[in-house]
């Protein structure tokens, strides 16, 4: 019998400027016929063949498909960390196409946050260093006190209060996993992509790690992408895009249906 | 603390193993340059002294060989046409004049060089000799680092020969004999006016402080023993000769030379007085009374020997001007063919030192490499998390910096103790090779704050060097390929 996830409201309120909740409902991601192509050895393999969809701000998306139906390409291709053979990416309206590795960089910190499968926290640094160390890429930012405060309300946030000196690798993979998710929030960005963040988790953990990214897009509205190939975790979306062999086989939105191929 | 420098130490103490053998490889190194360079500078500074203090002063002036191919150093005339001589110096006077009134130098001697070959009366073992011909007024004014062992140093007017300790053992053990003060020996010359032979009193016996065993073969006379056997002009003046003397050097037959009742030059006898010696000496004696005969070369020392090459190229500038045909050099031209054998052995030390720090070197890039691109997941996730490529570059330098600093300052102490430990040691050198190896008999290793620096500065950039392509290669790679790294 599948199990129902409870999202309870946070209780620790976040600032983010952006999330103001009339942002709802405009689009902040658009692909377009995208496609990628990798060579293996002398053999090029298609791993997005022409995708076309349309994510609003503020949705929890998941993006579903078994292995190898190209979930993490086109993660990746949102998240300006590998670039489209063809087709085009807009993020907040802007093409990313023809940005400069400089730009790209800026953009990645400016307006998207990343949770990996494998956490990938930085090992030398404990649970509130690697939290704030996205916030030290950038030039400026916020004062040192405001900066301590909003980190400290982070890790409040994601319950590791009594953790925060740790290392990674004294810290349990739900907890590593957590840690990643504030890391992604700290620079307060418009959009987190999390390449299946529940794939290295036993299964509460995983439902717990949903639960927490669904509370923060309640209460933010940030929007969140994560992709899965775990039906009960795809429930949770309010709009979810299924791949197959590098296409859209489905772009259902809040139980409403999205034509294939539309890119809105 | 800098969030980079906080991660560079950190990784340094989390990757232990590998900091340790990157950190081995700095401290090897350290110690190699650290030692190499001390024994090359103490080598330098060894026998740039040995010369300087014993032989040639700062500056050495000479007459300019004709011969193509040919120099000319305190040791006489080296390569070129075995016919030429040593040239003698022109202008002398006007020369010593401008040397003695520059204010930069504190004293001016003069020199002459030949060679003989020692032997005893009535003993058949030779020993080879170079002989310093010099003026017993001036020269202990340019080398006070000798002191008498027996006997006493050359007068004016003297005749006679001064000797080393060393000199004294080689003659010795070639001789068959226990030569000691007082000792009369016998020098034949083989100069340019042929066979000669004088006879003249070991006057003393002189050590140096300065080591320079490999200088034993050096005797010091009066000036007048040296040109006579080296068939050196007393006098650099024109002679005038008479008609008689004329037909006589015009001489082809030996009629004309014996049968004519007008030869009144008596040949110069063996083992007669200097004074009483060729013609030509006496001629010189009337013409040449400043410089009291012919020299060979000018010897300087300065009140600060910094000023050696400004001082020579004044003095080469001031012979262009006036037309004298004559040359300023340093201590390494007046040691000739002792320099250049120097400077070969210090050459091939010096590679065989190259060597160890390259294989280090290697061994060390290799390893950054390896590290570096170990970490080629972690350089993907911090790029994916906004940082730029200038960022992460400076992050493995401050960690490559860090690395090879801390093991650099512990490489120095190391090496600092070798250092005391080798001169707590007294190594002695067994032969001229090792003499200049050590820059004298005793190994007395220096090193010096600025050396240090020098060293660290050297280690930080073999290890900027060596990080700068790996990280380069990382850096190059896709976030999203970095990654997958991880």
């Amino acid at each position: 019998m599948p199990r129902t996830l409870i999202v309870p409201a946070i209780s620790v309120p976040l600032r983010i400027e952006h999330s103001e909740e009339q942002e709802r409902g405009v689009t902040i991601i658009e692909l377009t016929n995208v496609k990628k192509t990798y060579l293996l050895g002398r053999i090029e393999v298609e791993a997005v063949r022409g995708v076309s969809f349309a994510i609003e701000k503020g949705d929890f998306v998941s993006i579903a498909g078994p292995s190898g139906s190209g979930k993490s390409t086109i993660l990746n291709l949102i998240g300006c960390i590998d670039t489209p053979t063809a087709g085009a990416v807009h993020i907040d309206g802007r093409p990313t196409a023809g940005l400069t590795d400089r730009q790209l960089t800026l953009l990645r910190h400016e307006f998207i946050g990343f949770i990996f499968q494998s956490f990938n926290l930085i090992p030398v640094l404990d649970v509130y260093e690697n939290i704030e160390f996205p916030l030290l890429m950038g030039s400026g930012g916020p004062p040192k006190r405001e900066r301590r405060e909003w980190i400290e309300s982070l890790i409040a946030e994601v319950g590791l209060e009594q953790w925060r000196r740790h290392k990674p690798n004294e810290l349990s993979g739900g907890q590593r996993q957590r840690v990643a998710i504030a890391r992604a929030l700290v620079t307060k960005p418009r959009i987190v992509l999390a390449d299946e963040p529940t794939a290295n988790l036993d299964s509460t953990t995983g439902e717990q790690i949903i639960t927490l990214m669904k509370k923060i897009n309640r209460e933010l509205a940030t929007t969140f992408i994560f992709s899965t190939h775990d039906a009960k975790i795809v429930e949770v979306a309010d709009h979810v895009i299924r791949l197959r062999d590098g296409m859209v086989v489905e772009n259902t939105r809040s139980n409403a249906p999205v034509a294939v191929g539309a890119a809105d | 603390m800098p969030v980079l420098l906080r991660i560079a130490l950190r990784n340094i103490r989390e990757h232990t193993s590998k900091s340790l053998i990157i950190g081995s490889l700095v401290v090897l190194g350290v110690i190699i340059i650290v030692l190499g360079n001390s024994l090359l500078d103490t080598a330098a500074l060894g026998v740039h002294r040995m010369f300087i203090d014993n032989y040639t002063g700062d500056v050495f002036v000479s007459g300019i060989s004709t011969t193509p191919g040919s120099q000319v150093s305190l040791f006489g005339l080296t390569g070129g046409n075995q016919s030429e001589t040593t040239p003698l110096l022109p202008e002398f006077d006007a020369i010593q004049s401008h040397l003695a009134a520059d204010p930069r130098v504190t004293a001016v001697t003069s020199q002459v060089t030949g060679a003989g070959m020692i032997t005893r009366e009535g003993h058949d073992e030779r020993a080879v000799s170079l002989l310093f011909g010099v003026d017993p007024t001036t020269y202990p004014g340019l080398f006070h680092d000798t002191f008498l062992v027996s006997g006493s140093y050359l007068v004016p007017g003297q005749e006679g020969i001064l000797v080393s300790r060393g000199w004294l053992t080689t003659a010795d053990k070639s001789l068959k004999t226990d030569l000691k003060v007082g000792d009369k020996v016998l020098i034949n010359g083989f100069g340019r006016a042929g066979f000669k032979i004088r006879e003249a009193p070991i006057v003393g016996v002189v050590d140096f402080n300065a080591e320079t065993e490999g200088m034993d073969l050096i005797a010091w006379a009066n000036a007048d023993t040296v040109r006579i056997l080296s068939g050196v002009d007393v006098s650099d003046e024109n002679v005038v000769l008479s008609k008689s003397q004329t037909a006589l050097l015009n001489a082809t037959s030996d009629n004309d030379i014996f049968g004519a009742a007008e030869t009144t030059v008596s040949a110069a006898a063996s083992r007669a007085p200097v004074a009483e010696a060729a013609p030509a000496t006496a001629v010189a004696a009337s013409v040449a009374p400043k410089t009291g005969g012919s020299w060979h070369f000018l010897l300087a020392r300065l009140k600060d020997s910094r000023q050696t090459d400004a001082v020579i190229r004044d003095t080469n500038a001031w012979f262009s001007l006036q037309g004298i045909g004559a040359r300023a050099g340093g201590w390494k031209v007046a040691a000739g063919p002792f320099a250049q054998s120097i400077d070969v052995i210090r050459i091939v030390f010096y590679v065989a030192i190259l060597i160890v720090a390259i294989v280090a070197i290697i061994i060390m890039m290799n390893t950054l490499v390896i590290s570096v691109m170990e970490r080629t997941g972690e350089i993907g996730t911090m790029r994916a998390l906004g940082a730029q490529k200038p960022y992460v570059w400076l992050m493995f330098l401050t960690e490559t910096l860090a690395v090879t600093i801390v093991f650099g300052i512990i490489g120095i102490v190391i090496a600092s103790g070798i250092v005391g430990i080798v001169n707590l040691m007294h190594l002695t050198a067994g032969n001229f090779f090792t003499q200049i190896i050590y820059g004298g008999k005793v190994l007395s290793l220096s090193v010096t704050p600025l050396s240090f620096l020098k060293t660290l500065l050297m280690v930080a950039g073999v290890g900027l060097v060596a990080h700068l392509y790996p990280v380069m290669v990382a850096l190059k790679v896709p976030p999203v390929r970095a990654m997958q790294a991880e």
